[in-house]
């Protein structure tokens, strides 16, 4: 019976203690008891009686679920990244236009890596608004 | 053996007509069922432990521990009002869904 109890220990190790996980456990576990007694009234040996009622008990995640384990979340980050390329591109083509007329006044070439600079928020852009 | 993703959204109404009929804890609803359905379908445990969570949320079910002369401070489950007229209602609703797929599934060979 101690590999019965170590089976349900096993399976409730992701669901966080509870007052509620632990009378489930223990209801998980005393009806299991019952169920390999009575395979083994049946005629079974007690291991595979064990080895039964564990198959029979089946996926553990429909009980996570109604107990409220949630799935992680996965946390929307593209209007952060948005934001941040917009930010970040301002300031990049602000220094380029800075050297341009500071050092260069005469050729006007910021123009050039000003476009480069651009794909960065264009393309996190189109992420969020993929993501909404 | 049935499949029991078919069965699946019914699981609430078997139980809870298996409760109805009178108190019953875990291992004797799973013992029930393969006995009535003639082993054709087996509730797999887990899966009632989550619709017992689920009824009770919804107090459509309320469990109390047993008597030790009952074998054990088990833990059973009775049926609540709500529970009694959420069944009524499932079983009217069942009744017109078989009727509903009844029309398309029969007279084929």
């Amino acid at each position: 019976m101690k590999k019965l109890k170590n089976h349900v220990d096993e399976l409730f190790k992701g669901v966080p203690d509870s007052e509620q996980k632990k009378a489930i456990k223990q209801e998980v576990l005393e009806n299991l008891e019952e169920k390999v007694l009575d395979l083994i009234d049946q005629g079974k040996e007690e291991e595979d009686a064990i080895n039964k009622a564990i198959v029979d008990f089946g996926d553990i995640d429909d009980i996570k679920k109604e107990l409220g384990v949630k799935q992680p979340v996965k946390k929307n980050m593209s209007k952060l990244n948005l934001g941040f390329s917009i930010w970040g591109s301002i300031l990049i083509i602000a220094l380029f236009i800075f050297i341009n007329f500071a050092y260069t006044p005469k050729t006007i070439w910021f123009v050039y890596p000003t476009f480069a600079v651009l794909w960065w928020p264009l393309a996190m852009y189109f992420n969020w608004q993929r993501s909404k | 053996m049935i499949r029991s993703d078919l069965i699946r959204g019914h699981l609430d109404s078997i139980i809870l007509r298996l409760i109805f009929e009178q108190d019953r804890y875990g291992y004797e609803i799973s013992k029930e069922i393969s006995l009535r359905t003639d082993n054709r379908f087996q509730i797999k445990e887990a899966t009632l432990y989550a619709v017992f969570q689920r009824l009770e949320k919804k107090e459509l079910i309320e469990s109390y521990m047993g008597s030790v002369s009952q074998g054990g401070k088990r833990k059973y489950y009775r049926i609540t009002t709500l529970g009694k007229a959420y069944l009524r209602e499932m079983i009217e609703e069942w009744k017109e869904t078989k009727e509903v797929i009844d029309l398309f599934m029969e007279g084929l060979q």
